[in-house]
C-alpha cells in the first residue's frame, strides 16, 4: 500500500524558467499574428502544457491534456450560439424601435444583457470544470458531473442580492459562490469541499467604505499645504500652480489608494476561500500576502511598460508561478484510494470564458 | 532475440488509479513493449502509443486505447526504438509538418489574402446583391419607420415632384420626410431615402432640398448602402478571431458609415441629375456653406454628425458652385410646393413623435 504524507511547505512546486517559456511564447505570438488570432487556441494549449508540466504536486508533475482544437471548437460554439443570435436580436430590436415599438425594442435590447449576466456565471463554472477535467496528475483527472446551468442562476441572484444593500453583501455573494462552485468539483474519487466564511473577509471589505473619508481628509490637507507651498514660490499664480499639482497628486492617490484597497481585499479573500477548501483529507492554503500581490502587479506593469508591451506574453507565466508558489496543502492522501474520476467530460473547451475574458480561479 | 534488444527504466500509470508503477520496459525489436514492475505487468503494442509531452527531462507517451495511461521513458532512447515510437509534436500537426518558418509564411500569405478579400468584397459584392433582396432586408429592418413619416396630400405631391427631378429612373427610390428634429438625411437599406424634418426646416430654397435628396438617391443608386452593410458584417467576422470581446463586435456593427469616395460619388450623382433637370446646384452650395461655415469650425452640435462622415463642406460647396457656372436654371418647385413640404410634419395629424423612451 502506497501512502503519501504531506508536510505543509512542499506540496506544490514550480520549476519553470522564463527563458524556456519565451521559447514557447514568442513563436506563439508570431503564429497568432500571422493567423489573425486563430492560432491563439493552440498557443494557449502550448503555454499550459509547459506551465502544468513544470508544476509539481507532492511527488509528481501535472499534465495538461487539453487541445487547441477543442478550445477552437468552444470558441466557434460561442460564436454560433451566442454572438450571432445576439447580433440578430439586436437587428430585430433596432427594427422594432424604428417601427415605433420602443418598449418592445428596449426589452429585446436588454435581453442579451441579462443573457450575458447568466452566461458570465455559467462560463466561470464551466471553465473551472474544463480545466480540472484536462489536468492529469498520476494519471487521474478531475471534473464535475454538474453542467453548471444552475450555478449560472445562483450567480445571477447572489450577485444581484450582494449589491442591493449598498454592496454590503458582496463578500457574502463572493464566498458563497466560491463554496457552491468548488463543492461541485472533484478530482479522482474525492469531491472538493469549501466552507469559506464571508465574516472573515468583511473587515477588509469595509475599507472600501472608509476610503471616501480618508480621501476627503487627504484632499483638505494636501490642498492646503500645496496651495501654501505654491504661494511661497510665487504669489497668486504660484498658489494656483500648487493647487493644480495637488489635484493631480490627489487623483493619483485616489486611484492608487483604491487599487491598494482592492488588492488588500482580494489577498484576504483568496487566503480565506482557498484556506477553506479541502479535497479528501487534504486541506489547501494560499499564502500570498497583500504585499506579495502588490509586488506581482507592479512587476506586471513594469514588465509590460519597459518592453513596450511585448512583456504581456509573460503575464500568464508570472501569474501561474505566483499561484503555484503560494499554494500549500497539508494532510494525508492514500494513493491506493485515488481512483480515476468518473465525471463526464465536455468535448469542447472554455469558449464562453474565452469570449468574456474572465479568469477561472 | 534481436541485436536491438533493450531494457529501459520506465514508470507508468494505468489510468485507473494514482499508483505509480516503477520497473523496466523491455523491447526485443518486435512490435510491442513489455512493461514489468513488482506491481504491474503488461504488454503494450507500439502502434497503440501516442506522443504525450516532454516532462521533467523525460518522454511521456499515452495509449490510444486507454487515454489516461501514461508511460514515462528516459529522454535518451536507443535509436532503433526511438524510430518506432511516435514523433514529438510541438506546435500542432500542420506547423510541425511544414516547419515553423514555412508555416508562418503560408499563414501570413493566407491571412493577407483573406484580409484583402474581406476589404474589397463589399465593393464588388454590394452592387451585385439584387435590388429586390435589399428592399426586403430594408423592409424587415425599418418597416414603415414607426409611422414617423410625414404625409399630407400637397406635401406628398411636392416630394414626388422633387424626387422626379433627381431620380428619373423608372422604378424610383422611396423618399419621405421623417418627423425627426435632427438636421440629417439618410439612405437606409431597402432603397429608401429619408429627409429629417430638422433639415427641411433649415433649408431656405427647394434647390437645397433637391441637392440633399439627389445625394442620398446617389447612395442608393450606387449601391453604397448594401456595400456599407456588407463591409460592417465582414469586419465583424474578421475581427472575431483576434478580438474576443463580444461587446466590441456588437458596437462595431452599430456604427455604419460611408467612405469619402462614396460621398463624392453621391455628390457627383446629385449634380449630374440636377444638370439634366436644369436645377440650380447653387442651393446645395449655399446649404453646405451655411451648415459647415468655414471648413475649420463647425457651429451647432446637431449638424456635426452629418458633416463628420462627409468631405469638407467648403470643398463640396465649391464643387456645386463650379457646376453652376455659365448656366441658367428653372425653379424646381413653386413657393407653394416648397411650403407644403415644410409644413408636412406639422400638418400631418397621424404622425408619431420621435423619442427613444
Amino acid at each position: 500500500m502506497e501512502q503519501g504524507h504531506i508536510e505543509a511547505d512542499s506540496a506544490f512546486g514550480f520549476d519553470g524558467n522564463w527563458q524556456d517559456f519565451a521559447k514557447i511564447a514568442l513563436p506563439n505570438l508570431l503564429l497568432t499574428i500571422v493567423t489573425l488570432g486563430i492560432y491563439r487556441f493552440w498557443a494557449t494549449t502550448r503555454e499550459r502544457k509547459y506551465l502544468w508540466s513544470h508544476s509539481r504536486f507532492v511527488d509528481e508533475r501535472l499534465e495538461w491534456t487539453g487541445t487547441g482544437k477543442e478550445l477552437f471548437i468552444g470558441f466557434a460554439l460561442v460564436l454560433g450560439l451566442f454572438v450571432l443570435p445576439v447580433f440578430l436580436l439586436n437587428l430585430v430590436a433596432q427594427s422594432l424601435i424604428a417601427r415605433g415599438y420602443e418598449v418592445a425594442g428596449a426589452i429585446l435590447g436588454i435581453l442579451p444583457l441579462l443573457l450575458l449576466f447568466y452566461l458570465t456565471g455559467l462560463a466561470r463554472f464551466r471553465a473551472l470544470r474544463y480545466r480540472l477535467s484536462r489536468t492529469r496528475w498520476r494519471g487521474i483527472r478531475g471534473g464535475s458531473n454538474d453542467p453548471g446551468f444552475k450555478y449560472g442562476l445562483s450567480y445571477m441572484w447572489k450577485t444581484f442580492v450582494g449589491y442591493l444593500p449598498a454592496g454590503l453583501l458582496i463578500p457574502w455573494s463572493m464566498t458563497s459562490l466560491w463554496n457552491e462552485r468548488m463543492g461541485k468539483m472533484s478530482f479522482g474519487p474525492h469531491h472538493f469541499e469549501s466552507s469559506a466564511d464571508s465574516g472573515n473577509v468583511f473587515g477588509r471589505f469595509l475599507l472600501f467604505y472608509l476610503s471616501p473619508f480618508v480621501f476627503f481628509i487627504g484632499a483638505i490637507v494636501a490642498g492646503a499645504t500645496g496651495a501654501f507651498a505654491g504661494y511661497g514660490l510665487g504669489g497668486e499664480s504660484g498658489a494656483a500652480m500648487g493647487g493644480v499639482a495637488m489635484i493631480v497628486a490627489l487623483v493619483l492617490f485616489f486611484y492608487i489608494g483604491l487599487g491598494l484597497i482592492a488588492v488588500a481585499f482580494y489577498a484576504k479573500f483568496y487566503r480565506e476561500v482557498v484556506g477553506s477548501t479541502s479535497w479528501g483529507d487534504l486541506r489547501f492554503n494560499f499564502e500570498a500576502s497583500t504585499m506579495d500581490w502588490v509586488k506581482l502587479l507592479i512587476g506586471d506593469a513594469l514588465l509590460v511598460v519597459l518592453t513596450l508591451g511585448i512583456g504581456f506574453i509573460f503575464l500568464s507565466y508570472r501569474h501561474w508561478k505566483f499561484f503555484m508558489t503560494h499554494m500549500e496543502a497539508g494532510g494525508e492522501i492514500l494513493l491506493d484510494d485515488l481512483t480515476q474520476s468518473t465525471t463526464a467530460t465536455a468535448k469542447h473547451g472554455e469558449g464562453l470564458l474565452d469570449a468574456f475574458d474572465i479568469g477561472a480561479i | 532475440m534481436h541485436d536491438e534488444a533493450f531494457q529501459l527504466a520506465a514508470q507508468w500509470y494505468d489510468g485507473q488509479n494514482a499508483v505509480r508503477h516503477e520497473g523496466e520496459a523491455v523491447w526485443d525489436g518486435g512490435d510491442s513493449l513489455r512493461l514489468a514492475a513488482p506491481t504491474s505487468r503488461m504488454e503494450v503494442p507500439l502502434s497503440d502509443l501516442a506522443w504525450g509531452e516532454e516532462r521533467g527531462g523525460q518522454k511521456v507517451y499515452q495509449r490510444t486505447s486507454e487515454p489516461d495511461f501514461r508511460l514515462i521513458l528516459p529522454a535518451e532512447l536507443p535509436a532503433g526504438l526511438a524510430a518506432r515510437l511516435p514523433a514529438k509534436a510541438t506546435y500542432g500537426a500542420w506547423v510541425d509538418n511544414l516547419g515553423l518558418g514555412k508555416a508562418t509564411a503560408i499563414f501570413a500569405a493566407v491571412s493577407v489574402a483573406a484580409v484583402a478579400l474581406f476589404m474589397t468584397a463589399p465593393d464588388w459584392l454590394g452592387p451585385r446583391v439584387p435590388v429586390s433582396w435589399e428592399r426586403k432586408l430594408g423592409d424587415a429592418m425599418i418597416g414603415d419607420f414607426g409611422g414617423r413619416l410625414c404625409s399630407t396630400p400637397a406635401g406628398d405631391a411636392a416630394m414626388a415632384k422633387l424626387l422626379d427631378s433627381v431620380d428619373p429612373a423608372k422604378e424610383q427610390v422611396r423618399a419621405g420626410v421623417a418627423n425627426i428634429g435632427m438636421v440629417n438625411a439618410v439612405a437606409v437599406p431597402g432603397g429608401r431615402v429619408l429627409l429629417f424634418d430638422g433639415l427641411v426646416q433649415q433649408a431656405e430654397t427647394p434647390e437645397e432640398l433637391a441637392g440633399v435628396l439627389g445625394h442620398e438617391v446617389g447612395h442608393v443608386r450606387e449601391r453604397h448602402v448594401m456595400t456599407a452593410l456588407l463591409r460592417q458584417f465582414g469586419l465583424s467576422i474578421l475581427l472575431s478571431g483576434a478580438n474576443s470581446g463580444v461587446g466590441d463586435t456588437i458596437f462595431g456593427l452599430a456604427s455604419m458609415g460611408y467612405s469619402r469616395d462614396a460621398e463624392r460619388e453621391a455628390d457627383e450623382f446629385s449634380r449630374a441629375r440636377m444638370a439634366e433637370s436644369d436645377i440650380s446646384p447653387l442651393g446645395a452650395a449655399e446649404f453646405f456653406e451655411r451648415l459647415g461655415g468655414d471648413e475649420e469650425e463647425s457651429e451647432g452640435s446637431n449638424i456635426t454628425g452629418w458633416i463628420a462622415s462627409h468631405p469638407g463642406p467648403g470643398e463640396r460647396a465649391r464643387a456645386y458652385r463650379a457646376a453652376a457656372k455659365g448656366k441658367s436654371f428653372k425653379p424646381v418647385l413653386t413657393d407653394k410646393e416648397f411650403q407644403a413640404i415644410k409644413s408636412m410634419c406639422r400638418e400631418d395629424p397621424d404622425v408619431e413623435e420621435f423619442e427613444f423612451f
